[in-house]
């Protein structure tokens, strides 16, 4: 038991413990798609759900972001895997919508949930990046905002300068 | 010097004179083992124990019910809870032949920022708790407290408390400050489950965990390592154990990604629960005002302190959750808002109001305002943004490390729960957990059919 602690040092550590308050990092994932599925909007939008996940599942092709709206179901994911998701929904005779050629912004924060206005503020900075947000996703650690592929670079600079943040984002 | 070891024992763990005798007994030990622990203790018991945190606050309280006491007065009452189980568990010790030392957060050189109630340790000076191992005795500290250094801002030495978790965190950072060989966090369960136990009687001890997963599954609900423990653990890369005060079992390893089995990183970590949460729908039939009517609902959330989460926008439609106590002040300050929107402001200043009206018996706002608009419908359209609130749900969680590249785990719970006939109202999810919002009342049932869909029960 704790064989890796043989040659500690016993010198005394002045260490800054604790992760930043507030948001401290920006991240970046490239190359995503994201596709919303029609769904039945009342009797049946269970089953059509379910049959969404299913084909994708079966065509192994994982999915993120995923939410759930009154008449369609909707998620990110690779866009590598969107030609094979657009096969297989078109097989299945789902009616869709797709949108290529977009990238996840993720704003990183310790206790996410603990914060308030960090939604408002990310809109604000997105919104003078001149920036679309298409889906947003949240953890307690991240609010992740799916953009324009090309517009990364101006949105992660608005961000970063909105939190202050000085590190370059990395992906 | 020898290795050095960090022990916290929790609130249960020190509640009465036979469960310190045995969380002593883990202490002593260790040092016949060859470590050098250093103790970290809560207070005792939990809330209805004379001396448990809770307790002591009330006291407080009921000075002036219509008052609530000053922060730095009620850190400072805080504090006596740990400063009290400290010098019980010192003695204790000492009474078992043990040589001891007692020491408070201060005393222990743990400096913080001045924010009272929710303090972060910015320094460790542990100059007292390294001369008393030189000295052979054991130190034993007071978790969940630190002092102010002076600054601008705050006066030096005020006593500050950590906030949530608390003593699960001064252990985390001590073990970083002293280097320590590993931290142990002593419970009254056997380590970390694959579910609340409660629930789900057969759930599964997790033999190892990765720090990620001990922080995911404790921001989600599952009552083990705090996160802000883990993390600091994680930052400094020091081994944490999770292990029961009151058997032999090992317990759990809590350790870096890199040091776990490929298989550990591919499972299925466990469900949790949390929160008491309300999902509020606001339908935005126009889909180029939709933006701008959005952001000045979630700036009206952020003006009065209220979190949302779990936002979601189809084309026409805005939701997100909010936290159950503050869902009727999100409902009051939404009912009757007027969003003033401008198609172009260059032409025309304004073009539409927004106006937003709850269900029937909750837009008492509405029905007051909406008339003192008709006078303008000659020249802006109103329009009504209808609201609709679910109260009564909250989060069940699959934490898994690798879903995103996993397919078929949004399909697994989708099926298990509305198989079952449990509705989902949204669905969120990180890097390492898939959260859906059910109903209040079929959390357990849905924490038991995924923990059984997942195959997590067994030995």
């Amino acid at each position: 038991m704790y064989a890796g602690a043989m040659n500690q040092k016993t010198a005394i550590n002045h260490v800054l413990f604790e992760r930043e308050r507030g948001v401290y990092a920006v991240e970046v994932t490239p190359d995503v798609a994201h596709i919303a599925v029609h769904v039945r909007a009342e009797q049946g939008r269970t089953e059509d759900i379910l049959r969404v996940f299913r084909t994708l599942a079966s065509a192994s092709i994982p999915i993120f972001l995923i939410k759930l709206h009154r008449a369609a179901v909707s998620f990110a994911l690779n866009a590598q895997q969107l030609p094979e998701a657009e096969r297989c929904l078109q097989a299945a005779q789902f009616a869709y919508s797709v949108r290529p050629d977009l990238a996840v912004v993720s704003v990183i924060a310790s206790s996410m949930r603990d914060l308030t206005g960090v939604m408002v503020t990310i809109a604000d900075a997105l919104q003078e990046a001149k920036t679309l947000m298409y889906g947003v996703g949240d953890a307690h650690n991240s609010v992740q905002c799916l953009i324009d592929g090309e517009r990364v670079e101006a949105a992660v600079s608005s961000l970063k300068q909105t939190f202050a943040l000085e590190e370059a984002a990395h992906g | 010097m020898g290795k050095i070891l960090v022990q916290k024992f929790g609130g249960t763990s020190v509640d009465r004179d036979a469960h310190r005798r045995m969380a002593a007994r883990k202490v002593i030990a260790a040092r016949e083992a060859g470590f050098e622990p250093v103790v970290v203790v809560s207070a005792i018991g939990r809330a209805g124990a004379p001396y448990a945190t809770d307790t002591l606050v009330q006291e407080l309280k009921k000075i002036d019910p219509t008052t609530p006491p000053p922060p730095r007065e009620m850190d400072m009452m805080m504090a006596c809870g740990e400063i009290i189980s400290t010098a019980v568990m010192a003695v204790t010790l000492q009474s078992m032949g043990c040589p001891a030392i007692a020491l408070s957060g201060g005393q222990a050189g743990i400096i913080t920022d001045g924010v009272y109630g929710n303090a972060r340790i910015l320094s460790i000076h542990p100059h007292s708790i390294l001369k008393a191992l030189e000295r052979g005795q054991t130190p034993v500290v007071c978790g969940f407290q630190g002092v102010t250094t002076i600054t601008e801002e705050s006066e030096h030495g005020s006593i500050t408390t950590l906030g949530r978790g608390g003593s699960d965190t001064t252990a985390s950072a001590l073990g970083a400050a002293l280097n320590a060989c590993a931290v142990e966090i002593y419970t009254d369960v056997d380590g970390v489950k694959t579910a609340d136990p409660d629930m789900v009687p057969d759930a599964r001890t997790l033999k190892e965990c990765t720090y990620a997963e001990i922080a995911e599954m404790a921001h989600l609900g599952a009552k083990i390592v705090h996160p802000r423990a883990a993390e600091i653990a994680m930052d400094y890369g020091i081994p944490l154990w999770v292990k029961s005060t009151f058997s032999d079992h090992p317990g759990t390893r809590i350790v870096g990604d890199a040091e776990v089995s490929e298989e550990t990183r591919k499972r299925i970590t466990g469900i949790s629960h949390t929160g008491k949460l309300a999902f509020i729908r606001l339908e935005i039939e126009n889909e180029a005002h939709k933006p701008i009517v959005q952001q000045e609902v979630y700036r009206l959330m952020a003006r009065a302190g209220i979190s949302i989460f779990l936002v979601s926008f189809s084309p026409t439609a805005l939701s997100f959750a909010v936290s159950r106590d503050v869902y009727p002040i999100a409902r009051d300050l939404l009912d009757g808002m007027v969003v003033p929107v401008a198609t172009n402001p260059k032409s025309r200043p304004l073009s539409h109001f927004y106006i937003f009206k709850f269900s029937e018996g909750l837009d008492l706002a509405y029905r007051n305002q909406r008339p003192l608009l008709h006078s303008l419908e000659d020249f802006i359209e109103v329009v009504d943004v209808p609201g609709t609130a679910f109260e009564y749900g909250t989060l069940v969680s699959v934490v898994a490390g690798n879903h995103r590249q996993v397919p078929g785990v949004m399909l697994a719970i989708y099926e298990t729960l509305t198989g079952a006939g449990i509705p989902i109202y949204q669905v969120a999810d990180s890097e390492m957990s898939v959260s859906c919002l059910v109903p209040e009342n079929e959390a357990d049932r849905a924490v038991r059919l995924l923990h059984e869909r997942f195959g997590l029960s067994g030995s």
